[in-house]
């Protein structure tokens, strides 16, 4: 039933009731298809390249391109516009999809999500993806759309915390620059540059479809082999700046208009496994940790909030992947140094008594439970899967991978991790004080 | 799907939407008054006290930890209003049992914690206790003054209050920080009493267990209230026409970006039987990225990145929102208003008209994946006196016809301007930032 050239693979976790199917297009894409009954059937295609992709060549080139902050976010804009000037939202309206897009430091990814006509929209999906068309006019009128969207970030105080943190935890990766980049660094963009970075990173070789709903394979196979033409073999090479393994400087503090101070404190982690599934297995020891130490049930978030020194839960992110990992808390305070100084003495506590086993597997089996619910929807496994595939991962790993972590594993991170020189903080205050 | 009643009490409802495509149940519990001012503080202050602990779990971290125990269950509580009702209250978020690793029966356990929550608060004194308040005062005042860290939050609620003042639903579900100030733990007591007396209560459940043993486990949550409530009476004074000439107010605030928010009496509300005509005005202007706002003032004009309309559908309210470049206000708003008066004159095509109506189906079809917009939908169809489902919306939308949305258009009348100012000067980038010293 299917065409040559492809491989196929069904795989299947009984545990939480799901499975894809797995296919190697001969165009190089690969897809992945989660058949669940649904209303909303979701799909997402995606590339390897984020914002941090900013100096490149193909294998053979003589030179590295190095390109202007933001490209990648830009190109994702002008991706919807066509060679026939039919933009493809419209396209998209005539079969009532909802369709989206967005980058992140090491993906763009374009989605949509619809309860009707799917394979009609995966057609333009597949199809506008696949053609560029940029023209200086085009770029120009991009230019003042996305200058408004790094205005309203920059006033953005959540914003302006992460990547001031970032900023101060790394001196050289690229995951401290904006994703959309600055109004100054779009300017320099130009259909030029767009072009010479599409036809490296829209290789079909370096991208994968991933869909989620009511779907049949086949159907799905039919509309790649009409739409997509085989991609050459190609090989990227990125540079990758290297950072040193302890934060870059402590501390930042800006003033913005908000009522109180605010402040995200970060934790560098420079112990990154190079394989992908090894990777799983930590970013797993990562979410549990983070919860265990700093969550709504932990003594450190109870004790904070009983004294009156926060007011709200803490926010957290794990994160953890090949180019960078670390933990963060956020919130707002009064005296953010005091978080920060009871964050150092709660952690040194932690160090010499060691996590309790007992409470350490019921927090696992909080993050199992959270895994499962991460089930519910389409657009949470298709988005789940393609980000954990383009590190080397698997979703439907993750449930059986979380649940044989040891408390041993945390304990160990823990001694690695937490010390000071990996500790940053940054601050913003309000602008009256 | 046929959302199922079941009368639990004088003035408590259970409502039943069957889903059994989860993996999660979903239980709420939802006090619904009449938003005023001089309770609404009160309601806000009382969950969040409730929420600080019980008498089996006295604490947030006990608390916590009972929830994680049954598999990371989450409660979490509410408090918005929708027209001029103020709702409040809890909802659980549990998972199914079928994916326990023991035979804990979650929405047993969960119902146990959620009663505590309810009727059985920390107490001193027989009074909730002082300490808890005073923080919980201390918070929900900080959080008030937090609102103006989102300025585009800030904006659209600046401009409800300057266009409702004197109307009930410019009343914040948090009140004003003057009204928390002043809360004495024996009045929040006083207070926590008699909203099992004055609210109307309705709970629901989405998922697909047993009807009967929910309706059973449901009964046996509100035992306390066996004898029922009195249910208030639950109306918006809706003004259908804006009275004067457009108000213009402008603030300065320390931003980089303009917030341009355009406030409308949009002549329509969900009681009315042809609301759907509205709503198919409402996407076919601005509310798909097909539609007349952001194809113009975004695309064609290059001015934001953002340009919504959003309706209220209770009070009669529509909102159009932007982020710009202070310079371009004037700008703005001209081509906002335009866009208005070319739909209200038909100057849209039939396939534009076709896009909006597909747009909005799928997002009607879409809700039935999502327990809490199902709930939304269905908490907000009662509170306008029906029952209809999203499906049934579909097909009527797809009938609306051109003269309808131009009529829908023309209804719609301006009432106030509001543009915060940003004051901070857009360029003072600092460079690409210094010293990378190893």
């Amino acid at each position: 039933m299917f065409l040559t050239n492809t491989v196929f693979k069904v795989k299947e976790n009984p545990y939480l009731k799901e499975k894809y199917y797995y296919i190697h297009h001969k165009s190089g894409l690969d897809v992945y298809v989660f058949p669940k009954k649904m209303s909303v059937s979701y799909a997402i295609f995606g590339t390897r390249y984020g914002s941090i992709d900013n100096k490149f060549r193909l294998k053979g080139d003589a030179e590295y391109t190095e390109v202007p902050d933001g490209i990648a976010h830009f190109l994702e804009h002008k991706m919807f516009e066509n060679e026939d000037g039919v933009d493809t939202f419209k396209r998209y309206a005539k079969y009532g999809a909802s369709a989206n897009a967005y980058t992140s430091f090491q993906l763009t990814a374009y989605l949509f999500s619809s309860t009707s006509n799917f394979y009609e929209n995966l057609d333009i999906l597949l199809d506008f993806v696949t053609h560029p068309y940029f023209t200086p006019e085009t770029v120009a009128k991009e230019q003042g759309i996305i200058a408004q969207e790094i205005r309203m970030r920059e006033d953005s105080p959540g914003n302006v915390l992460i990547f001031d943190l970032l900023k101060n935890m790394y001196a050289r990766n690229s995951v401290r620059k904006e994703i959309a980049g600055t109004v100054e660094s779009i300017s320099k963009i130009t259909a030029d540059i767009l072009y010479r970075c599409y036809n490296v990173f829209y290789n079909l070789n370096n991208m994968s479809l991933c869909v989620c709903g009511d779907i049949d394979p086949d159907k799905v196979l039919s509309v790649c082999d009409s739409v997509l033409s085989v991609s050459p073999d190609i090989e990227i090479e990125r540079i990758r700046e290297s950072d040193k393994p302890e934060v870059h400087r402590p501390r930042s503090e800006k003033k913005m208009k908000v009522a109180r101070p605010m402040f995200d404190i970060g934790i560098k982690n420079a112990f990154i496994p190079e394989d992908g599934v090894d990777r799983m297995k930590a970013s797993a020891v990562m979410s549990i940790v983070s919860d265990m130490l700093f969550g709504s049930s932990s003594d450190f978030f109870n004790e904070l909030y009983e004294e009156g020194l926060l007011s709200n839960n803490l926010s957290l992110w794990s994160e953890n992947n090949r180019d960078f990992s670390f933990f963060t808390l956020g919130g707002e305070a009064d005296e953010p140094e005091k978080i920060f100084e009871r964050f150092t003495s709660h952690m040194e506590k932690i160090k010499s008594e060691g996590l309790d086993e007992k409470q350490f597997s019921s927090f696992k089996r909080v993050q199992v439970a959270n895994t499962v619910r991460g089930f519910e929807s389409t657009s949470s496994i298709a988005n789940g899967f393609l980000n954990s595939l383009f590190d080397g991962g698997d979703i439907l790993d993750y449930a059986d991978i979380l649940g044989n972590v040891t408390v041993e594993d945390a304990n160990s991170l823990i001694q690695r991790v937490f010390t000071e020189r990996n500790y940053a903080m940054s601050v913003v205050r309000p602008v009256d004080d | 799907m046929q959302l199922l009643k079941k009368a639990i009490a004088e003035g408590i409802t259970l409502n039943v939407i069957p889903a059994d495509k989860f993996k999660t149940d979903r239980i709420s519990v939802n006090f619904l008054t009449p938003l005023n001012s001089e309770k609404a503080a009160l309601n806000a202050l009382l969950v969040k006290v409730l929420g600080r602990g019980t008498k089996s779990w006295p604490d947030m971290k006990s608390l916590s930890r009972a929830l994680d125990d049954i598999y990371g269950t989450g409660l979490s509580d509410h408090n918005y209003k929708r027209g001029e009702t103020q709702i409040f209250g809890f909802s659980l978020g549990m998972l199914k049992s079928e994916y326990a690793v023991d035979e804990t029966d979650i929405m047993s356990e969960a119902l146990k914690i959620l009663s505590e929550v309810l009727f059985e608060p920390a107490l001193e004194n027989g009074g909730l206790r002082t300490d808890y308040v005073e923080t919980e005062k201390k918070n929900l005042i900080d959080d008030i003054k937090a609102k103006i860290n989102n300025k585009s939050g800030w904006a659209l609620e600046r401009c409800v209050e300057e266009m409702c003042a004197g109307e009930s639903y410019s009343v914040s579900v948090t009140g004003t920080i003057e009204q928390v100030e002043k809360i004495k733990p024996e009045e929040l007591m006083e207070h926590y009493k008699s909203i099992f007396k004055n609210c109307r209560i309705e709970i629901f459940y989405v998922g697909n267990a047993d009807v009967d043993r929910v309706n059973g486990l449901i009964k046996n949550l509100m035992v306390p209230l066996s004898d029922g409530v009195k249910v208030p009476a639950l109306s918006a004074d809706v003004k259908r026409k804006a009275d004067n000439e457009p108000r213009e107010i402008t603030e300065d605030i320390l931003a980089k970006q303009g917030k341009l928010v355009l406030g409308f009496r949009s002549g329509s509300v969900l009681e009315d039987p042809d609301y759907h005509m509205f709503k198919v005005f409402c996407e076919l202007y601005g509310g798909s990225p097909t539609c007349k706002l952001f194809e113009n003032v975004r695309e064609r004009l290059s001015l934001c990145y953002y340009c919504w309309a959003s309706n209220e559908a209770f009070k009669g309210i529509m909102l159009v929102s932007s982020g710009i470049e202070n310079t371009e206000k004037d700008k703005a708003q001209a081509e906002i208003l335009r866009q208005l008066g070319l739909v209200a004159e038909g100057d849209f095509t039939d396939k534009e008209l076709e896009n909006a109506k597909l747009s909005l189906c799928n997002g009607y079809k879409e809700i039935y994946d999502q327990k809490g917009s199902l709930e939304a939908w269905y908490l907000g169809r009662l509170l306008a006196g029906r029952e209809d489902s999203p499906l049934e919306n579909v097909d009527k939308i797809m009938k609306v016809t051109r003269e309808e949305v131009m009529q829908k258009a023309a209804g719609v009348s301006l009432d106030t301007v509001y543009f915060m100012h940003g004051t901070e000067e857009a360029d003072t980038e600092e460079g690409e930032d210094e010293d990378v010293s190893d």
